[in-house]
């Protein structure tokens, strides 16, 4: 706490589209209040008096993709009582992340040669929780506006935020659009963790699993059903990827064939 | 020698810094730099669906997001020969405006205001000047509002869709969008009195080349199907690489790009610079009213040209939504089979020239390159920001104020670190990458060259020798350093003709490595200068710089009295038997 009795925030960037620290300076209406109702200690890219010490709540935006990155954040963990994996790429590693240790060897060097940085090293993209203990994760890409608000406002009072354990498909009915697997257009709704309010489907596009696997889906049962309706499961499969980070191997070891087990 | 700088720059977008290398009176270096890790976001599309990668490749930038999604789409719809309908392309136009009045809102008012008066953030500011902050915020507001109905959300929308939109948004939407735009108008003028009345700082000032797109019908706009330069030139969208091409400079590891060998700026300023007579209506009276020639050499005025900029979207808005009104209703998106093709998309993202070209092959993408404004400006906020840091030490100023003044002269190119982050890749130049930048040199005219060195200083020789070697085979124009006096032109015709100064370098590379690089870079080479500066500052005028080189070997040893190494006099020859062709 700060000596006006606010909680002390700090908000981090790591390597990613810096969307999730914007996604807070698009709470145009709410902004004043934000910076009235807590402390922030650091946020780069609204500030320039930036300081960095003990903290109650540390937002985490972005993966882990440059050895300064790993201290960075090691030092972020030892300075904050509360550490949040704020967005896609912090919680799952970001659509970077996709790719395994030996695809990335080999496409930095054919991207960037044999050339070293000279600041820092690059290291294979990896969400936060790969190098520290995460208390809290919030998924999205970016990160949903009310989620956002909603988690802010529960922890400035002290109280856990709320989980989204439902696929965008449960969103999706709520707001009655007419379902798109029907339609026969592969739509990752049913595999993927709610947040974004069905934001695609509600415009008639295809949900792309930008949330990241939902952790509450029947991924055996979705796997049966998508098959049974004529999906080509291969193609799902390398959809889903895009967004799923380094955990969508997790995630393929569920989405399967229940005989395969 | 010291360093001052600055780790990690505040209130811009991304994770980036910049630090200059003060050796004495002289600033040796400017280097620009990027924290952020790679993410090869254009091999991460390969193999995608093009939806796929029409979704995946604006994760590039959040506050780009839009542009990154109309330049995909563009390139996309180019390669598979898709013509989208009027109606999307004003919606794509909207939806655009909508990142422009946004962007550039954030901009000013947040990031740049606060460093013109005096305070560390725009919420601190708000004491002072809570209405401009409070209006500001619902002007940014409304451009995010723009963008969540055209695209679905403000960051990272996915309506768009190749072959036009998912959805159209409704009338009482697109009404409310023209209602509010009018509604701000008045704040928009104060918005343009306010940034084009601001004393900007004097330093740095020097002339540059400015490039965006051309729109067409001699009319201002974010996209187009042609590349314009300040010189007069374009090139069609195609032809990209020709502009832009990338060069690996021995002082930095971003990737910097140069046209005609030099620095150039994209953004605001460059589309007010090379635009701005076109501009209509109120804001092309506002621009005959501010406008004049000293926008386009100090790089500062892209703040003014941003505030000209906001109230072009907030002019243009309108128009948009009563055209896209008036015209029949048809389906959001044609329908398409994937095609094989190659095709880039030009757009101008708020912070400048975005390109992208994406080709697909058997209905999925097979390559990608994306060209961030960042990365094209890169190389001029690092001579930018060394013409304002040595200007600021000869003045006698400390530390702390070069420090502060190149974290605004960054600023005002509002960075986008985000997006350079993904370009900042380095080409490794071919091992005969000189063979074919001299071939290029030759083909401006027959060259002069000078021979530097010490000759009894080992490898330091080999300028020298090479000159000598050239004179006994009966080449013209070929001096010694010892023969040049000052400001004699070397005795020929100024035709234009380039000057090839031949020279034993230390750039830490194998030794005998060939390197032919323009003089601009020298010059900012701290590793280089010292020991050209004094020849080429004497012998060669302005113009005469602009087309100068320096083709130089990695010395070996430089010892005292011992001679040439062996890997140096292979590299000679290889040399003199190129020049002699």
């Amino acid at each position: 706490m700060s000596d006006n009795n606010k909680l002390k925030i700090g908000i981090y960037e790591l390597t990613g589209c810096a969307g999730d620290a914007l996604l807070i300076l698009d709470c145009e209406m709410e902004l004043l209040d934000i910076f009235n109702a807590v402390d922030i200690q650091s946020f780069l890219m609204a500030k320039s008096d930036n300081i960095d010490g003990d903290l109650d709540v540390a937002l985490v935006e972005g993966s882990v993709s440059t050895e300064r990155e790993i201290e960075e954040l090691k030092d972020i963990r030892k300075r904050s009582s509360i550490v949040v994996a704020f967005g896609l790429c912090a919680t799952v590693g970001g659509i970077q992340a996709r790719f395994s240790e030996e695809e990335w060897t080999q496409n930095l060097k054919e991207v960037y040669g044999d050339t070293e940085m000279t600041h820092t090293k690059a290291v294979h993209s990896k969400p936060i929780d790969a190098y520290i203990n995460v208390d809290f994760y919030l998924p999205g890409c970016p990160v949903g506006k009310d989620q956002f608000l909603n988690f802010f406002t529960r922890v400035v009072q002290g109280a856990p935020p709320e989980s989204y354990p439902v696929p965008v498909c449960v969103t999706c009915k709520y707001n009655e659009n007419d379902c798109l697997l029907n339609k026969g257009i592969p739509c990752l709704g049913p595999l993927t963790a709610d947040g974004c309010g069905s934001v695609c489907p509600n415009h008639d596009v295809p949900c792309y699993g930008c949330w990241g696997p939902a952790e509450g889906a029947n991924l055996t049962s979705e796997y049966h059903l998508l098959q049974e309706k004529g999906f080509d499961i291969e193609a799902i499969k390398k959809r889903m990827s895009n967004y799923s980070g380094s955990k969508f191997q997790e995630f393929f070891e569920q989405f399967k064939n229940k005989e395969s087990k | 020698m010291k360093v001052v700088g600055i780790d990690h720059l505040a209130r811009v977008e991304g994770n980036g810094g910049i630090h200059a290398t003060i050796d004495g009176k002289v600033v040796s270096d400017v280097k620009f730099t990027i924290n952020e890790g790679p993410r090869l976001i254009e091999k991460l599309v390969l193999g995608r669906t093009p939806e796929e990668d029409a979704s995946m490749s604006p994760r590039i930038c959040a506050i780009c997001t839009c542009s990154h999604k109309n330049a995909v789409l563009r390139a996309l719809e180019n390669a598979m020969d898709i013509t989208i309908s009027r109606k999307a392309y004003l919606l794509r136009e909207i939806m655009h405006m909508g990142e422009f009045v946004e962007s550039h809102s954030l901009h000013t008012f947040y990031l740049a205001l606060p460093d013109f008066l005096g305070f560390p953030n725009a919420i601190a500011m708000a004491s002072e000047y809570g209405f401009e902050v409070k209006i500001a915020l619902e002007m940014k507001h409304y451009g995010n509002h723009i963008m969540k109905v055209t695209n679905g959300r403000f960051i990272h929308g996915e309506n768009a869709v190749v072959g036009g939109f998912g959805k159209w948004p409704t009338q009482e939407e697109l009404l409310f969008i023209k209602e509010r735009a009018l509604q701000f108008m008045p704040f928009v003028f104060k918005t343009v009195d306010l940034f084009c009345g601001i004393d900007y700082p004097g330093v740095p000032v020097a002339e540059t080349q400015y490039m965006c797109c051309e729109p067409g019908d001699d009319k201002y706009g974010f996209w187009g199907d042609e590349i314009l330069i300040s010189t007069g030139e374009k090139y069609f969208r195609d032809d990209y690489t020709k502009v832009t091409n990338e060069f690996v400079v021995p002082h930095s590891f971003a990737k910097h790009s140069l046209y005609n060998g030099n620095a150039y700026t994209v953004g605001p300023l460059a589309r007010i610079v090379n635009l701005g007579e076109r501009l209509q209506g109120e804001t092309g009276k506002m621009f005959q009213k501010y406008y004049n020639d000293s926008w386009k050499t100090n790089p500062f005025y892209h703040n003014p040209s941003r505030a000209l900029e906001i109230m072009f979207a907030f002019e243009r808005i309108p128009e948009l939504v009563d055209e896209f009104l008036k015209l029949e209703d048809e389906a959001p998106r044609k329908e398409y089979t994937p095609k094989d093709g190659k095709g880039t998309g030009l757009v101008e993202a708020p912070r400048g020239l975005l390109i992208h070209h994406h080709e697909v092959t058997d209905g999925k993408v097979s390559f990608a390159d994306i060209i961030t404004p960042t990365a094209q400006n890169a190389a001029d906020i690092e001579r930018y920001g060394h013409i304002a840091a040595q200007a600021l030490l000869d003045q006698g100023k400390g530390d702390e104020d070069i420090r502060r003044h190149l974290d605004i002269v960054v600023r005002a190119y509002d960075p986008c670190i985000s997006c350079s982050a993904h370009m900042a890749k380095i080409r490794n130049a071919p091992e005969n990458d000189w063979q074919l930048r001299l071939a290029e040199v030759k083909d401006q005219g027959s060259p002069v060259f000078i021979g530097i060195g010490n000759p009894s200083l080992g490898d330091d020789a080999a300028g020298i020798e090479m000159a000598r070697a050239m004179k006994q085979q009966g080449v013209e124009n070929v001096w010694l350093e010892s023969e040049i006096e000052e400001n004699d032109g070397l005795g020929t015709e100024d035709n234009g003709q380039p000057f090839i100064l031949l020279d034993a370098v230390d750039l830490q590379e194998t030794p005998g490595k060939v390197t032919l690089l323009p003089m601009q870079i020298v010059l900012q080479n701290s590793a280089l200068s010292h020991k050209i500066l004094p020849i080429v500052s004497e012998v060669l005028n302005p113009r005469q710089m602009q087309n100068a080189y320096l083709l130089g070997i990695q010395a070996g040893s430089l010892v005292e009295g011992e001679g040439i190494s062996p890997s140096v006099l292979q590299a000679m020859e290889r040399v003199l038997r190129q020049l002699s062709n």
